[in-house]
């Protein structure tokens, strides 16, 4: 079942005389309780992709939809109760509100919909059991480590079970260990809550714990990988070889 | 880009952002320049006849630089540490410190300069105002002209440029000490990382909250009777003062986050949007900026203070006036009273006449006065009390052995108070009468040449009197024993009336004007509530703006927290609604810590300037608070934008 639906995608940047155009045109299809990666080079677009799909910025041109509704066309106040209740976030620098303590930044998603307490203690036990945060439930975000703040990130984008999971760079701050800790979570919690996730990454490893990766070049795909039946080392093979292929700058004579 | 650019477009800038500061500046040098012009204003003389009001005015002015000066200081170095990343990247492409000091120089002069400009153009075209304002308080009917004073616009000035290289100087030391890494690094340094709550704090913040409370507590027994000496009472007052401001103090360092910590305990981690942005952010935010708060809070609550107790001594101006002269006019010389009667008979003004006659005896009145104060110079077996007869007062009558007491000092009260009733005996020369006090009334029958400064007065029934007047005392009695008051029947002529009082060129000590006399206690109270007002004015504006700075400062820095909320999908509106109540806390704890200080100290002390607490008091709170939540509301504006370019 599709879940995520973009079609014709434009978005520019700077005035009528000074146009930069960032994505062009372009179509993407994602399914439910798919976990997808978004790669290219730097200045590639993905970021930008991300962005305009969580509705956090506004597409020039073209249409998105997550699960059937229209998202390019909604006002300020329904874009937030959309993504209240049908979006969660994992970001590269955390993003956690360092006044908070990890229980109350997970708990976050839940207060804006109302959940009654006792719902969101049932939630929170499981979710921050799952990710292996919940010794650290009452401390800081400045008191835990690098690994530890990415998980908590990801537990309170879990924690309210939106439809679709948006992972911006969310290994990029971590140390090896910490990220693959994190990508196995990433991929259990798929596995297991049927959890749609879209990861932009620049880094293979990470991309080979997903079942396809989008590959993104100047605006537009540039090719898709799935991984099938193959192991994740046969994958990270492959996508060694097409980001090899992709390159970065043109090499001309 | 050349560097004229540079420095027009950093202006352009600032003005957007720093409207304030320049509003508080311009505020700051026209209320100086006004007050400049008055001391120099030829029409002061009048003023300067009965009190030294230049004078008055003069060390207001110098009070007014002191407190604009530190304001200005203060908010240059929030300025220019919030600035201190462009100065870093100057740095980094090349410029040298010698160079970015011009810019600044340059920029702040055009700003400065701009505003006092204005300022002094706004303060010249206010000053007739404030004059106006001065003579409507004072009661005098002159008329205010403008003039234009080179002397003020000299020494305003030189006073500004001064404090203008204060500030130059003051940045010039900034940009020479720090290195380029720490320029972008000053920002994060400033606040202190978010921790768990320590037992430590905690002891602090319940140390705080028990040494204000200790402090209220002495306030509320300073004059109750506790404190028997002169010593006792001075080290209680230093007592208080200390606990109180070290309690604040402890209050904004510790208490804060310890209360809002048990809130947030007992919400177990389940926290709505309008907690996230007020009490968590809160918590860690007052703790830093303790020692700003309290000098806030302190002197907010002087102010307050002051200008309550200079509003109570002003709003009580009449019925003080009541208690020293009793009836429009009052005489103890017989002659001069006829006088004046015929006087008045003779510009038909009709007047109503008392007299009483007054006896001075000696009082026992060990059973019945309550108090302990040990140093007081007078025997309470022989107090000189006035006594009169109550036939001489309409509205009192006693039975035979019976007396009630009249016209007693406010402030004295505090200190010898009357039990209910009681005992007491008034001693004549050679017999001793028994009478049965019945209570204190507050009706005024004698001026105060009678009653020895606000001595109560004791009125028997006639024939007790009669006893009392056959075996009078003379050693203690008055020059005169005749009290004559005179009061006009028509209001409207009470002026006239005075002006034939003056006229006579009585002596003062035996004749006495009720208008003079609250006339000339509105001058001098006047003056100084005048004064009084107009600083506590200043200091209103110029600490509310340094709280509005801060608030700009945090709503930098929670700038990304509000971007992470959008996300996840929280309105607007909803963070507007937890920043508003993160600004009723910002702002509203101060001016509450600010109000309920001030209130224990007018409460302990007012009755030495007045009649009446409430009504002054409260009008004095309410306006402060009205004026100090203006610019909370400004920082909730603020917060509005940063809030919108949050996403």
């Amino acid at each position: 079942m599709t879940i995520l639906e973009a079609t014709k995608i434009y978005k520019n940047y700077g005035n009528k005389f000074n146009k930069q155009e960032v994505l062009k045109g372009l179509d993407l299809t994602i399914d439910k309780g798919e976990f997808v990666s978004i790669m290219g080079a730097s200045g590639s677009g993905k970021t930008t992709l991300l962005n305009v799909l969580s509705s956090i910025d506004k597409v020039s041109q073209g249409s998105i939809k997550i699960e059937g509704n229209e998202i390019t066309r909604m006002k300020e106040k329904q874009l937030a109760e959309f993504r209240k209740s049908h979006l969660g976030f994992i970001f590269q620098e955390y993003n956690l509100l360092d006044t908070l303590t990890v229980k109350e930044n997970i708990l976050l998603p839940l207060t804006v919909t109302k959940t009654p307490k006792k719902t969101a203690e049932q939630k929170f036990a499981e979710v921050a059991q799952e990710l292996g945060i919940l010794e650290v439930k009452d401390k800081y975000p400045n008191e835990i480590s690098g690994g530890q703040k990415q998980r908590t990130s990801a537990a309170r984008a879990f924690i309210h079970e939106p439809s679709i999971i948006f992972a911006d760079e969310p290994t990029g701050a971590l140390d090896s260990k910490s990220a693959s800790d994190l990508l196995n979570k990433l991929s259990q919690l798929n596995q297991k809550r049927k959890a749609t996730i879209v990861m932009v990454t620049h880094d293979p490893v990470a991309a080979s714990f997903s079942n396809r990766v989008i590959f993104i070049k100047d605006g537009q795909i540039y090719t898709q990988l799935n991984k099938g039946d193959q192991s994740r080392q046969t994958f990270f093979k492959d996508i060694m070889k097409t980001q090899g292929v992709l390159g970065g700058v043109q090499y001309e004579h | 880009m050349s560097i004229k650019h540079l420095i027009f477009q950093n202006l352009k800038k600032n003005i957007k952002n720093y409207y304030l500061y320049v509003f508080a500046l311009i505020f700051s040098v026209s209320l100086y320049f006004a007050f400049v012009t008055l001391q120099y204003d030829p029409a002061m003389n009048e003023v300067e006849g009965s009190v030294k009001g230049a004078a008055a005015i003069k060390s207001a002015s110098i009070l007014l630089v002191a407190i604009v000066s530190i304001f200005l200081l203060y908010a240059n170095t929030i300025f220019i540490k919030r600035r201190s990343k462009e100065i870093g990247l100057f740095q980094l492409i090349g410029m040298t410190k010698n160079r970015i000091f011009r810019i600044l120089t340059i920029e702040n002069f055009m700003l400065y300069f701009g505003s006092l400009l204005i300022g002094i153009l706004l303060g010249f075209s206010v000053s007739k105002l404030i004059i106006m304002i001065l003579f409507k308080v004072m009661q005098i009917n002159a008329i205010a002209e403008l003039h234009f004073s080179t002397e003020a616009l000299a020494q305003t000035l030189i006073v500004f440029a001064v404090i203008y290289l204060l500030i130059m100087f003051m940045n010039y030391l900034f940009i020479k000490r720090q290195s380029i890494l720490a320029l972008f690094r000053i920002v994060s340094s400033t606040e202190t990382r978010v921790k768990k709550l320590s037992i430590w704090e905690i002891v602090i913040g319940a140390v705080g909250i028990i040494m204000i409370l200790s402090g209220y507590y002495i306030s509320s027994k300073l004059f109750g009777g506790d404190f028997t000496t002169i010593n006792e009472l001075f080290l209680a007052m230093i007592f208080i003062l200390g606990s109180v401001i070290l309690g604040t103090y402890l209050f904004y360092k510790g208490s804060i986050s310890f209360i809002f910590n048990i809130i947030r305990k007992k919400k177990d981690g389940y926290l709505t949007i309008k907690e996230v942005l007020s009490l968590s952010s809160i918590m860690f935010r007052m703790k830093s900026n303790a020692l700003l708060l309290t000098i806030i809070t302190t002197v907010s609550a002087l102010a307050i203070g002051l200008l309550s107790l200079s509003y109570i001594s002003y709003y009580s101006i009449e019925k003080t006036a009541e208690h020293t002269v009793a009836g429009d006019f009052s005489f103890t010389n017989v002659n001069d009273g006829e006088k004046f009667e015929k006087s008045l008979a003779a510009n038909n003004i009709s007047f109503h006449e008392r007299k009483i006659r007054v006896i001075q005896a000696d009082a026992n009145l060990k059973n019945i006065l309550d108090t302990n104060l040990e140093e007081l110079n007078f025997d309470p077996k022989k107090m000189k009390l006035p006594v009169i007869s109550d036939q001489a007062v309409d509205t009192i009558d006693v039975a035979p052995g019976q007396a009630v007491f009249t016209d007693y000092n406010n402030a004295l009260q505090k200190f010898m108070s009357f039990k209910a009733s009681g005992q007491f005996d008034l001693i004549g020369k050679s017999k001793t009468i028994q009478l049965t006090y019945l209570g204190l009334r507050n009706d005024s029958v004698l001026s105060l040449d009678f009653t020895a400064g606000g001595l109560p007065v004791v009125i028997v029934n006639q024939t007790d009197f009669e006893r009392l007047q056959k075996d009078i005392n003379p050693a203690i009695q008055n020059k005169s024993t005749l009290f004559i008051g005179i009061d006009v029947k028509n209001e409207d002529q009470l002026e006239k009336a005075n002006q034939v009082f003056n006229e006579f060129k009585f002596n003062g000590d035996s004749a006495r004007s009720r208008l003079e006399i609250s006339n000339g206690m509105k001058q001098i109270m006047g003056l100084t509530m005048f004064i009084v007002g107009f600083l506590g004015l200043t200091f209103l504006v110029t600490s509310g703006c340094i709280l509005y700075f801060k608030q700009m400062g945090e709503s930098e820095e929670e700038k990304p927290n509000y971007s992470i909320l959008r996300k996840l999908g929280f309105t607007r509106s909803d963070l507007l609604k937890g920043i508003s109540r993160k600004q009723l806390f910002s702002f509203g704890i101060p001016l509450v810590i600010g109000l309920a200080h001030s209130y224990f100290a007018v409460k302990s002390g007012w009755f030495f300037f007045g009649t009446e607490l409430w009504t002054p008091m409260i009008i004095v709170m309410i306006l402060y608070a009205a004026l100090y939540s203006v610019f909370g509301i400004l920082s909730v504006l603020y917060y509005k934008k940063v809030i919108r370019d949050a996403l």
